[in-house]
């Protein structure tokens, strides 16, 4: 017999509004549905009634997690219907910020999953705390603590300020520090190992199948990153890895991003160090826009949650059709599959492990 | 490439024995004469991308189901069947994102406007 | 000491003495209590946070002092909702059962070789045996309450009992045999050169163990789960009777660690400082362990602690009963 539970929307640990109706047999999950759209705002019809440039405050409140790297896509976006080259030293900025971004997402996330499995709320403060010095930084290039829109067409909207190399580069040694320190936290502690350990299992086909992507992608032993695989910016020039597992359980997701967040730092450090002086300023938001030249656009960027892919058919002033592909959609689609026979605990582990965010999967 | 509906299975299962087994995106664009609908495929060895587009007559908007060869077109099945009112045959497509909403209109389309009184059940 | 020192004071004797003592005793004790719900409380808010690198609780008071006072005023004026589904009388009854049965445990625990005057012959079989009802009054709660949630936490707390409370009894059967009887006095005075916990370090590692689980503290919180039964058999349990149940929690969390500190730590032995400080203070140093471990530990799983405790704790408890056996009796 089984009994149907009905988890969220509003819930503890289901990142937003997500609403999940689970079928348990004991303590044995026979189905998981879940079910989206509580964040629903329609982005894709609103793009269409805005000017180009009116639109990337909304692209960010789509994953307010990681907004810069949303915000970043859909001006890539424009960029290439209107066939706008980015500035040289605008691609380095902008690989540093999105890498930096990566990391807050990344942080964030490391939080959330550890309370996900039953951590009272250490890892999730010290974590938190850590995110908020890198978003700090980001206000000091940026201007604003979450909400950046920073990115214009062919650069960025101001330069980084003096001194931002210098508070970057002692960030990162601190949180290279602190990063080791959380691995060892949660990975000397058998109990967080057992629970991760073997649980949501994704093999490589079946990756594959479902579509997921990013982290989760990677955990399952395929190496595709964007970043490696279609360089964008300045990705082709500098040196980092495409981190791998094979086991593609929640463990194996969890160690994929402990390791994307060294990498990025190692990205960080390495970008800094090379970045060349000169103009990073792009156009500015009132100036008239040159009209979009390329009828249908797509552009895949590798996002903290996953590849994010927006298609535009473009008319000259506005979107005609901008079509997001969501990674925490296409990833949240795949639960339903993962989660089948595992027990009433690990449902949580293993959407801690997907990282989800529901204004993301929604749009 | 532009194909026609009823041979997307074949053409989709022959990608997938080609190594394009992943599908990135599919999607929908009211092109007001008609409806696209977007299959992008990926062959993840050899990093390339394959495009599969089907024109449909709005009137008459229906696709067949990619569920049994890609399992990640499902939700997207169901979220294009919501937004944009094409039809997928051969599963059963339930609302996806709005699943409480009464409206009959499909909101992505271009005859929708989003502050104009739309027609309820 | 407090019962001599009030039918003195008052000139009774006989009966009336004898009840008026006993009522200064539970006034005592439950003044005891209540400071050390409270005084915990706010240390475990401090600490928690300090590891958290956040401030806690600043605000009222020195040091945040009285937040746990403000905070029980406000939930005690909110209203109290009673889900329509809920069977009235199993939803409102148990906890207060709950708390009064975990201060009448208390009450059994003589706290100074002077007070003796409610220690029991089978002193620590009678707390258990008491104890062991409080997870079957939770899932009498939890399915009162008519929430599916509440329901699971109940039945995950029926079932885990069964992994924790023989390595208990097993245990407790050991520390009997050390000190020749079951009555507590006893076994403190046993203790007097050497702390059970060092006669049989096994016994007390299986015993703290299986009492987190009893007690349902972190890692083995896991029919209150907070992140997956939302707040498993509390739930549906509004303000008042949540306060009662933070208030029911803290005095478990006390009795426990009475009963470590009686059972394995030397009781009220110690030099210099009075017998109830010295039974006090390792009470509080043991809760103290209980908070650290709430702050860093991840929480198992119900089936990996049904495991766990077949595998390792039952053994582990039989073991150590055989060594004390084959060790200081045989």
């Amino acid at each position: 017999m089984t009994t149907r539970i009905n988890i969220g929307p509003v819930h503890p640990s289901t990142h937003g509004v997500l609403r999940l109706v689970a079928d348990i047999d004991g303590d044995t999950v026979v189905n998981l549905e879940p079910h989206i759209g509580f964040l629903h705002r329609g982005v894709e019809k609103l793009v269409e009634t805005r000017m180009y440039m009116q639109s990337p405050p909304y692209m960010e409140k789509l994953d307010y997690v990681a907004p810069l790297s949303y915000d970043e896509v859909y001006v890539a976006t424009v960029e290439k219907a209107m066939g706008v080259e980015v500035k040289e030293r605008a691609m380095w900025i902008r690989t540093i910020l999105l890498e930096l971004q990566r990391i807050a997402s990344h942080l964030l996330w490391l939080g959330t999953m550890a309370n996900d499995v039953g951590q009272f709320f250490t890892l999730f403060m010290w974590a938190f705390k850590d995110r908020d010095l890198v978003l700090r930084l980001l206000e000091e290039a940026a201007g604003a603590r979450m909400f950046y829109v920073n990115m214009r067409i062919g650069g960025l909207i101001r330069d980084l300020p003096p001194g931002f190399e210098d508070s970057a580069r002692d960030l990162l040694d601190y949180l290279d520090k602190r990063v080791r320190e959380y691995e060892d936290f949660l990975e000397k502690n058998p109990i967080f190992m057992e629970r991760m350990r073997g649980v949501g299992t994704i093999s490589r086909e079946m990756a594959v199948n479902l579509g997921v992507t990013g982290p989760v992608l990677r955990a399952s032993g395929i190496s595709y990153d964007v970043r490696k695989d279609n360089p964008y910016y300045v990705y082709g020039k500098l040196n980092f890895e495409t981190q791998t597992r094979s086991e593609g359980d929640c463990f194996a997701r969890y160690k994929v991003r402990m390791l994307e967040i060294k990498e990025s730092i190692r990205l960080v450090r390495e970008a800094l160090n090379k970045m060349p002086a000169g103009d990073a300023l792009g156009m500015p938001v009132k100036l008239i826009l040159p009209s979009a030249k390329n009828r249908i656009v797509s552009v895949s960027r590798e996002l903290p949650r996953g590849e994010c892919m927006m298609y535009m058919v473009a008319d000259p002033q506005r979107p005609y059709r901008l079509s997001i592909r969501s990674p925490t959609f296409i990833n949240l689609a795949a639960l339903r599959e993962i989660s089948k026979g595992c027990r009433t605990a690990d449902i949580f582990a293993i959407l801690g492990s997907l990282d989800v965010v529901m204004g993301d999967c929604d749009r | 490439m532009k194909i026609d509906r009823t041979e997307l299975v074949k053409k989709a299962s022959d990608l997938k024995s080609q190594g394009y087994s992943y599908l990135v995106k599919l999607t929908a664009v009211d092109y007001e004469q008609h409806l696209e609908v977007i299959y992008i495929l990926r062959n993840m060895k050899e990093n390339k991308d394959e495009t599969l587009e089907i024109d449909l007559d709005p009137a008459d908007a229906w696709v067949p189901t990619l569920v049994g060869n890609f399992k990640a077109a499902d939700w997207y099945e169901r979220e294009m069947f919501e937004m944009f009112g094409i039809d997928v045959k051969g599963r059963n497509v339930e609302r996806l994102l709005l699943e409480k909403w009464n409206g009959k209109a499909a909101p992505l389309r271009k005859n929708f406007t989003w502050n104009a009184p739309y027609e309820t059940s | 000491m407090v019962g001599i020192f009030v039918s003195g004071y008052l000139g009774l004797s006989g009966t009336l003495g004898a009840v008026a003592d006993a009522i200064a005793y539970a006034i005592a004790i439950s003044i005891l209590i209540i400071a050390f719900d409270y005084i915990f409380g706010w240390v475990e808010r401090k600490t928690i946070a300090k590891i958290q690198k956040r401030h806690g609780p600043t605000f009222a008071g020195k040091y945040g002092i009285l937040q746990n006072l403000a905070d029980f005023v406000k939930l005690l004026s909110k209203e109290n909702v009673v889900p329509k589904n809920s069977d009235k009388l199993l939803f409102l009854s148990t906890i207060p059962i709950m708390l009064a049965l975990s201060i009448f445990l208390i009450f059994l625990l003589p706290l100074a070789p002077t007070l003796l005057e409610t220690n029991i012959g089978l002193g620590i079989l009678v707390i258990f045996v008491l104890l062991s009802f409080m997870p079957l009054i939770i899932f009498a709660n939890g399915f009162g309450s008519g929430n599916k949630f509440a329901a699971i936490s109940a039945q995950r707390s029926v079932v885990m009992l069964i992994s924790y409370e023989l390595p208990l009894i097993f245990v407790i059967a050991a520390a009997g045999m050390l000190a020749n009887g079951y009555n507590i006095a006893d076994i403190v005075n046993a203790q007097s050169q050497w702390w059970f916990a060092i006669l049989m370090p096994v016994g007390f590692v299986v015993f703290f163990i299986a009492m987190l689980a009893e007690l349902e503290r972190t890692p083995f919180d896991i029919r209150e789960a907070d992140n997956e039964l939302i707040a498993g058999w509390l739930t549906d349990v509004s303000a008042p009777y949540y306060t009662l149940a933070l208030f029911l929690d803290y005095t478990r969390m006390f009795l426990g660690s009475l009963l470590i500190a009686i059972l394995f730590l030397g009781g009220w032995n110690g030099p210099l400082l009075p017998p109830v400080v010295w039974l006090l203070l390792k009470a509080f140093i043991v809760s103290f362990f209980i908070m650290i471990i709430r702050a860093t530990m991840v929480r198992m799983r119900i089936d990996r602690l049904l495991r766990f405790g077949w595998i390792w704790l039952l053994p582990l408890s039989l073991l150590n009963l055989i060594l004390t056996y084959v060790v200081f009796i045989a």
